[in-house]
């Protein structure tokens, strides 16, 4: 598993991108956003978050969905080989979401997957991640509280990177979002029991153990190189 | 059915070769794996595709998957009204939902007719 420090939205995407290249076993890494920032799902279009602050820090990610304010969340990736997950998306999603119910129930978050709505890929009715759960989203009497996204690639090993982003308080641009404050206050020991059980429930479903901690050389590398060539380009954010 | 004049790539592209055109698109197989699509992205005519580089992206479930080249060449053709009409994707894989007609310079020799794509599918279960 890998911690990473807070970090800005361009840097986030750049590892996450980086380790979906590289990375040579299954990588669960966890991290921040400082600033906090909007990051648009792949397929958005950037003209329709004009009326966001001037300033507010937007990213695209190269994952789908909606857009999601990052503010004081717990933001993780996983990159692994796709035969590692369902080959079904849909299945897959179940499979993370089960595994990530059980993280909170055990440092005492009740949250449950909505089996019923619309299939998540209905085309979305609202511009944020949040506002719109779908079957399959991990949601509490207050709204949704886990936003959840992938990139597939195919090639000669099919990979996944899938990205989670599970709200801690609430964040300013999304008021509607469920978050775990709502059911136990956010001490430090919180946040690293959360880390600690979503690390172990992960693993288990996935049949997977990591030692790693640290990034390689060469995929700090890539990170700096996607950074600067996609992810802080304004060419790549405006592409649609 | 899946026409027997195709050619399919692992990971689920399919072209059809007529003279030095080759239509592309994506197999039942992997429609039905991707399930609800939602987005399409497929180049614009006038462009190069290669092959085994990624020549467009398509979304479901909250997630994006590249789409593979099974030829280099120039694309001459992008079936412009698909983005619109994923639906035809479930309805015609092999018929309107065609993607791209690329004129060809070179084909990927690790293409494989319909009876080995249908075994590979198999192993994928």
């Amino acid at each position: 598993m890998l911690v990473d420090e807070p970090a800005d939205a361009a840097w986030n995407m750049a590892v996450d991108g980086a380790l979906l290249e590289l990375a040579d076993e299954p990588t669960l890494r966890i991290y921040g956003w400082q600033p906090h920032a909007v990051s648009l799902g792949y397929f958005q279009k950037i003209a329709d978050f004009a009326d966001l602050p001037e300033g507010t820090p937007i990213v695209r990610r190269t994952t789908g969905g909606g857009a999601i304010h990052h503010g004081d969340e717990l933001t993780f990736s996983l990159v692994l080989d796709a035969e590692l997950l369902p080959k079904n998306i849909a299945e897959s999603y179940v499979l993370l979401h089960e595994a990530i119910v059980r993280a909170l129930a055990a440092i005492g978050v009740s949250c449950r997957r909505a089996v019923s709505g619309n299939v998540a890929a209905a085309r979305p009715h609202s511009r944020w991640c949040f506002e719109d759960p779908v079957r399959d989203d991990l949601i509490t009497e207050q709204g949704k509280l886990l936003g959840s996204a992938q990139r597939r690639t195919n090639t000669a090993t099919p990979r996944v990177l899938h990205h989670g982003s599970l709200v801690l308080n609430r964040p300013a641009h999304t008021p509607f979002v469920a978050a775990v404050c709502d059911q136990v206050p956010i001490t430090g020991l919180v946040r690293r029991q959360l880390r600690s059980q979503l690390v172990a429930e992960l693993a288990k479903v996935l049949g997977i153990e990591s030692q790693r901690d640290t990034r390689t050389a060469a995929e700090d590398a890539m990170a700096a190189r996607l950074a600067d060539e996609q992810f802080r380009n304004t060419a790549y954010i405006r592409r649609r | 059915m899946r026409p027997d004049d195709l050619k399919f790539q692992k990971s689920h592209e399919w072209c059809k070769i007529d003279g030095d055109v080759a239509t592309i698109g994506i197999s039942d197989y992997a429609v039905s794996h991707l399930s609800d699509l939602v987005f399409l992205d497929l180049p614009a005519v006038g462009s190069s595709v290669s092959v085994g580089e990624s020549f467009g992206e398509i979304e479901s479930v909250k997630a994006v998957s590249s789409l593979y080249s099974p030829v280099t060449g120039e694309v001459i053709e992008s079936n412009e009204e698909l983005g619109d009409n994923l639906e035809w994707l479930a309805e015609e894989p092999f018929g309107k939902a065609w993607m791209l007609k690329v004129k060809v310079s070179a084909t990927s020799d690790e293409v494989m007719d319909g009876a080995a794509y249908d075994a590979h599918c198999k192993a994928e279960g």
